[in-house]
């Protein structure tokens, strides 16, 4: 058994830890996120450059082969200082089902993914509240070597600056996913900040029409692929809570032992000496469950869905702990927006929401 | 034993029911209703219509204007108040200095400042806390140098609330070093227009300006808004805060905000939510039983102290459960921005209350920090009640 990194992993989380620490300070990522695109395009195609857009795609379609591990290396990196950019979107979730797919057209788009080109986003949400995506009112209607797709699609991660989306729909009666191009008429789309800085969107979809071809998966293998990715997703955005939930418990053990109250400071009260022990050990605690899970994905274990909603729903409620007590901890400042502790709290509230949260998640666990 | 009010404070009950029935300004409610922003005159408006009714004054003894009511009265009119989702009566001026200026102050500053508590003349704000003093409040280093028959006032408060509205702060100083730091503290009143005192925003995680940074930069204070004794400053705050006991627990706004919650889960098949939420509904039954005993007590000659830390500690736990809880209802639309919609008009799809609830959510991180965190309530309980 040997649970560290391999060099080459070690050697990769250097760059993007160095990267975080150099490159991404509170004001910059203040200064992207109020930008017109929400993500800073030199930096995408800095990522681009450095291979991290091509990591997880297989060698065959370009990329660099890498996995699950590789994936929650940069994901935990990137929750430290909450990058905003939207890998989770372009890359993680559209690249994998492409990647899985047998979509003719797809080592090009892939192509224009890992060269920081293009931007897709997967389009499977519809207006409801119950994580529950499978009933769709989008419809696609097959109409000689076209189909007219309507529809509206909300909660588009990233939507209002994808290039292509891969919507969900009943395809004449079939569940199925199919590319669309922004420009096409009666595609429209309204894009809103979300609560962790990035951006979503809600996309219309009025008699658009669209080639046969762009079909990429029918029924089963429809829904599989995008449960697979979904899952993959969870995965990585579990790793991220992880190095939110470690910047956290970091930044109070900092503060609390600069802050002083009474003469002295607070860091010298037992209550919060524990209470920052907690926060530590939820953070241990989650890490495992990731180790868990990502070794399974890795894999490709039957029981990685489990493991993942097993991950997914501790990371609900010890991410809220864990940021809530950073607030608390550091009083007044720590509701600041001026300071990035507060961001942390935002970004796990944000993370609870995605694919489902904690309750959501325990309930999978129990009937899988 | 007997849990039910007399007669007469059921009629109070149904005259304070009445008052928010007919009399409560329509134009706000309105904007309650439909979950938009209140603005500064609102919240004026709100208070004006409660002086008219002659009820600003709820917590005052009727010799400076007030209402005269018991503790029981004034259990039912700030509970009812929550029920209902009225504005919260601002505690700046009507709670915290009013008291100190009626039981503390000359007869000039009775006669200059009670009456515009009283109308809402004056918007007041609490000049407490300090950049490098917060929960230790007496180490605090504003200076307030005597020079003739004025204070000259340097330093700086912070996080407080709703600054940008105030006419008037009233602030804790330090007028003299001493060996004991509370020793060299008072309570002085200042005019926000006074020149060298500047305010500036802080913004919190929700996005919103409640609370400030105030600079004083040689402000010139007439001596006769010293309250009381120079050093006695911080013995007028601690009577302030034994004060306002309750309310603090916020039972009213939060059951209403529980019934609220209910409706919203009732459609939503969850059983989780639903199991939390009756949880939840356990506890504010505990925490409502519990001001009743402490009620119950003062009513009859006890003098409840350290108890009421309880009160903050549970009834804040409980509205940031709430708040978490209307998240959870959200479901994915949590992930929404609560702020102002940047690049668009449109209210995005999903629930009506998401938004709302996310921005409520961060919004009430503050309650287990202010007012003396939950941390500094719990160390007065261990010190005061359990002898610790
Ligand atoms: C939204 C908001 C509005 C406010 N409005 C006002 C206002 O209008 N006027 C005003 O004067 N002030 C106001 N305050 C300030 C508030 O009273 C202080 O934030 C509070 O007293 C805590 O002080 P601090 O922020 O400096 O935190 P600190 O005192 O630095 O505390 C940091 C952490 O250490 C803990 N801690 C400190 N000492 C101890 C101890 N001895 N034992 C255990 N734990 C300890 C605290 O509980 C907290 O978790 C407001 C604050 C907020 C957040």
């Amino acid at each position: 058994m040997n649970l560290n990194y391999s060099d080459e992993q070690q050697m990769l989380r250097d760059q993007i830890q160095k990267f975080c620490e150099s490159d991404y300070s509170f004001e910059k990522r203040e200064a992207i996120i109020k930008s017109d695109n929400g993500y800073d395009k030199d930096l995408w195609k800095m990522f681009s450059e450095l291979g991290w857009l091509s990591v997880p795609f297989k060698e065959e379609t370009g990329g660099l082969g890498y996995g699950p591990v590789e994936l929650t290396i940069l994901f935990e990196e990137f929750g430290k200082v909450l990058v905003v950019e939207p890998y989770l979107s372009t890359v993680v979730i559209s690249g994998s089902i492409l990647d899985n797919s047998n979509f003719s057209n797809k080592s090009k788009l892939i192509g224009s993914i890992t060269s920081g080109e293009k931007h897709i986003s997967l389009a499977y949400i519809e207006s409801n509240q119950t994580f529950d995506h499978s009933s769709l009112s989008t419809t696609a209607i097959s109409d000689g070597n076209t189909l007219i797709v309507n529809g509206m699609k909300s909660l588009v991660l990233n939507g209002g600056n994808a290039d292509h989306i891969i919507a969900s729909v009943m395809l004449d009666g079939e569940f199925a996913l199919v590319l669309i191009d922004q420009g096409l008429s009666g595609y429209s789309s309204n894009s809103y900040p979300t609560v962790d800085g990035q951006t979503c969107a809600e996309i219309q979809l009025e008699n658009v029409s669209v080639p046969s071809e762009s079909i990429i998966a029918k029924g089963e293998d429809a829904i599989n692929l995008l449960s697979e990715a979904i899952n993959l997703a969870t995965l990585c955005i579990s790793a991220e809570s992880i190095g939110c939930m470690t910047a956290c418990y970091l930044k109070t053990v900092e503060y609390t032992k600069e802050r002083r109250q009474f003469d002295q400071p607070i860091s010298n009260f037992q209550v919060l000496q524990h209470r920052m022990v907690d926060m530590f050990i939820e953070t241990e605690m989650c890490k495992s469950l990731l180790y868990k899970a990502m070794l399974e994905c890795d894999s490709n274990e039957p029981t990685k869905f489990k493991s993942v909603s097993g991950l997914k729903s501790q990371i609900g409620t010890a991410g809220k702990f864990v940021s809530q007590q950073a607030v608390q901890l550091h009083g007044g400042m720590g509701v600041s927006e001026e300071l990035l502790i507060g961001h942390y709290l935002k970004k796990l509230v944000a993370i609870d929401s995605l694919f489902g949260n904690s309750s959501h998640h325990l309930n999978k666990y129990i009937s899988s | 034993m007997e849990i039910s009010f007399t007669e007469k404070d059921l009629q109070f009950r149904g005259q304070v029911r009445s008052w928010i029935k007919n009399d409560y300004p329509a134009h706000i409610k309105q904007k309650q209703n439909n979950g938009e922003k209140l603005s500064k005159q609102d919240i004026i408006d709100f208070h004006k219509a409660l002086s008219l009714q002659g009820w600003m004054g709820y917590n005052w003894p009727v010799e400076y204007g007030g209402t005269g009511w018991s503790s029981t009265q004034i259990y039912i009119f700030q509970k009812e108040f929550g029920l209902a989702g009225c504005i919260n009566i601002l505690p700046f001026g009507v709670g915290m200095v009013g008291p100190v200026i009626y039981t503390f102050g000359s007869d000039e500053q009775k006669k200059r400042f009670l009456p515009n508590i009283l109308n809402f003349d004056t918007w007041w704000c609490q000049g407490y806390s300090e950049p490098g003093s917060g929960s230790d409040l007496a180490s605090l280093k504003t200076k307030a140098l005597k020079e003739g028959d004025h204070y000259i006032v340097n330093g700086s408060k912070t996080w407080t609330t709703l600054a940008q509205h105030a006419d008037w702060i009233f602030c804790l100083v330090r007028t003299e070093t001493t060996e004991k730091k509370q020793e060299g503290i008072s309570f002085i009143l200042i005019d926000m227009k006074t020149p060298g005192v500047e305010v500036e925003p802080i913004i919190t995680i929700d996005g919103e300006h409640e609370v400030n940074a105030v600079f004083f930069t040689d402000v010139k204070v007439p001596a006769e808004n010293l309250i009381g004794e120079e050093g006695k400053g911080w013995t007028y705050a601690k009577f302030l805060l034994a004060h306002e006991r309750f309310g603090i627990a916020v039972v009213g706004a939060s059951i209403r905000q529980l019934n609220i919650l209910k409706d919203i889960v009732a459609g939503l098949k969850n059983p989780n939510l639903e199991r939390k939420i009756t949880e939840l509904e356990i506890n504010l039954n505990a925490l409502e039983m519990l001001e009743l005993r402490l009620l119950s007590d003062l009513e009859n000659g006890g003098h409840p102290g350290a108890e009421s830390s309880i009160l903050k500690i549970r009834g804040t736990e409980i509205q940031q459960r709430l708040t978490e809880l209307f998240v959870e209802a959200s479901g994915e639309y949590a992930l929404i921005y609560p702020g102002p919609h940047g690049h668009s008009n449109n209210q995005p799809a999903g629930p009506a209350h998401a938004a709302k609830s996310v921005s409520k959510f961060l919004n009430y991180r503050k309650a287990s920090i202010y007012g003396g965190s939950n941390e500094i309530q719990k160390n007065i309980i261990s010190k005061y009640i359990l002898g610790l």
